[in-house]
């Protein structure tokens, strides 16, 4: 539906300018090839477990194993694509395939044996990947129903299956969508991404089984090609250091209240502001200490499963949350309820 | 009824692909369109490509990570503003083309 409203000011077109100036049509025409637009995605049915037609054979399993198939869209946009690896299949030699594979089943296996939940439903939700979706397309996403990859462009992007917190994050779209709902827009909405972010860096960390101290708090680590100047697509631990990048520009997260970023762009800003709740795990775990997952990462999931979650809840009521589920699980006087509480107040959110 | 307003040569109308897990802000390559710039065939053919995006326009976009494409309309001597967001898979390939090449041809 369009949307009529007073104009309140209108975005500089710098970025625009930065294209034209330092990417040239070479980078244009490979975002192009990645639009070629087949109306074959399917439509988000709602949240998951309630579709009515599962992809192909698959059914639901009470079983705490991953229930996995891979799909090869073969460069295509048609949804699911050719099934290429099924559960218990052996590697099929295809990196991006076998990534995410290999990638799904270790955030299964996360989600299953530290916080007890089977699958995105936690219902045993099979879970479904499409690989080698487009042209070099520079994405990937989580559409309601599985999980799809691109290829990347090979100039700014790598394949899109290469870190496993990336294909964790789509993932965890899914598991939200499940619980919280949080609605994708503005503040809610950059809380849903920041959930994703934090779980998704919580898989690697478990599966590396590096502290919160031996972790980099990185999110996309190796999806910039070597061409850009960045080490990974947003920090959890410095929002706004990333990349620092001639094409891309300087990397804009802010990790404190009082950067905020009031924008029409990116749904009000979701994959911005969501450095704010990010770097706010981060400071829990860290003052906390030790694995991440099993004191601070629980209490998130507390939160992110707890009915009091409002669908479009605001960063301080996402903190009031967080705060009663510590003293909840650990105590009021625990330290990892006051390392929380002081993590909110050092990114310039309020519990009042 | 989805409809256009009129779009006469006050009309600027800015198209932005949005949204996605990489969301960083260069790749959403707002393409601006003065229409004081165009002329009558011109504008013609922009608004057959706008009025083409309608029928496939929503406000529930982005989730999941999903792109979508943004469409702002705003008028130089009024404060209303039009915003129309399309789901990147349901994009009208004219509004692709408009988006990346600034090209408003109409099949």
């Amino acid at each position: 539906m369009p949307r009529l409203g007073s104009f309140n000011g209108f975005i500089p077109p710098y970025i625009l300018s930065r294209i034209i100036d330092h990417g040239g049509e070479h980078q244009r025409s490979h975002a192009l090839g990645t639009l070629s637009h087949v109306r074959s995605l399917l439509h988000n049915p709602g949240p998951p477990g309630v579709r009515q037609a599962p992809l192909g054979e698959l059914e639901r399993t009470d079983d705490e194993r991953a229930q996995r198939s891979i799909y090869d869209a073969k460069q295509g946009m048609h949804l699911p694509g050719t099934l290429v690896r099924k559960e218990g299949q052996a590697a099929v030699g295809d990196i991006a395939v076998d990534e995410a594979y290999d990638y799904l089943g270790a955030t299964f296996d996360f989600f299953w044996h530290v916080l007890g939940r089977n699958s995105i439903d936690n219902r045993g939700l099979p879970l479904v990947g499409t690989v080698h979706y487009g042209q070099q397309y520079q994405n990937a996403f989580w559409n309601g129903e599985q999980m799809v990859f691109g290829d990347g462009d090979g100039e700014i992007f790598n394949r899109f299956t290469i870190a496993l917190d990336v294909i964790a994050h789509e993932l965890v779209h899914g598991v939200t969508e499940s619980e919280a709902g949080l609605v994708y827009v503005n503040q809610s909405g950059a809380l849903n991404e920041s959930v994703s972010d934090v779980f998704g860096v919580l898989v690697k960390q478990y599966s590396l089984k590096q502290t919160a101290d031996q972790a980099d708090w990185l999110i996309g680590e190796g999806l910039l090609t070597d061409k850009i100047n960045g080490r990974a697509l947003r920090s959890m631990a410095e929002p706004g250091t990333a990349y620092d990048d001639p094409l891309l520009g300087k990397d804009p997260q802010p990790g404190h209240m009082r950067d905020f970023i009031e924008t029409r762009e990116d749904n009000g800003g979701v994959h911005l502001n969501s450095g704010i709740p990010n770097r706010a795990f981060y400071l829990a775990a860290t003052a906390i200490g030790g694995y991440a997952w099993e004191g601070v990462g629980r209490v998130w999931y507390d939160t992110l499963c707890d009915s009091r979650l409002t669908n479009d809840a605001d960063f301080s009521a996402f903190a009031r949350l967080t705060v009663l589920n510590a003293s909840h699980r650990f105590g009021a006087e625990a330290r990892e309820t006051q390392a929380i509480s002081d993590a909110w107040g050092g990114v310039g959110v309020y519990l009042t | 009824m989805k409809e256009l307003p009129k779009l006469g040569p006050d009309a600027l109308v800015r198209v932005s692909r949005q949204g996605g897990f990489a969301a960083i802000s260069a790749l959403a390559r707002p393409r601006e369109i003065d229409f004081s710039n165009c002329n009558e065939d011109e504008r013609g053919r922009i608004c057959s490509v706008l009025e083409r995006c309608l029928p496939e326009s929503t406000e529930s976009v982005g989730r999941g990570d999903q792109r979508f494409y943004q469409v702002e309309l705003r008028f130089k001597d009024k404060p209303d503003e039009l915003t129309i967001t399309i789901p990147e898979d349901r994009a009208p390939s004219e509004l692709v083309r408009l988006w990346d090449k600034g090209d408003a041809k109409v099949p």
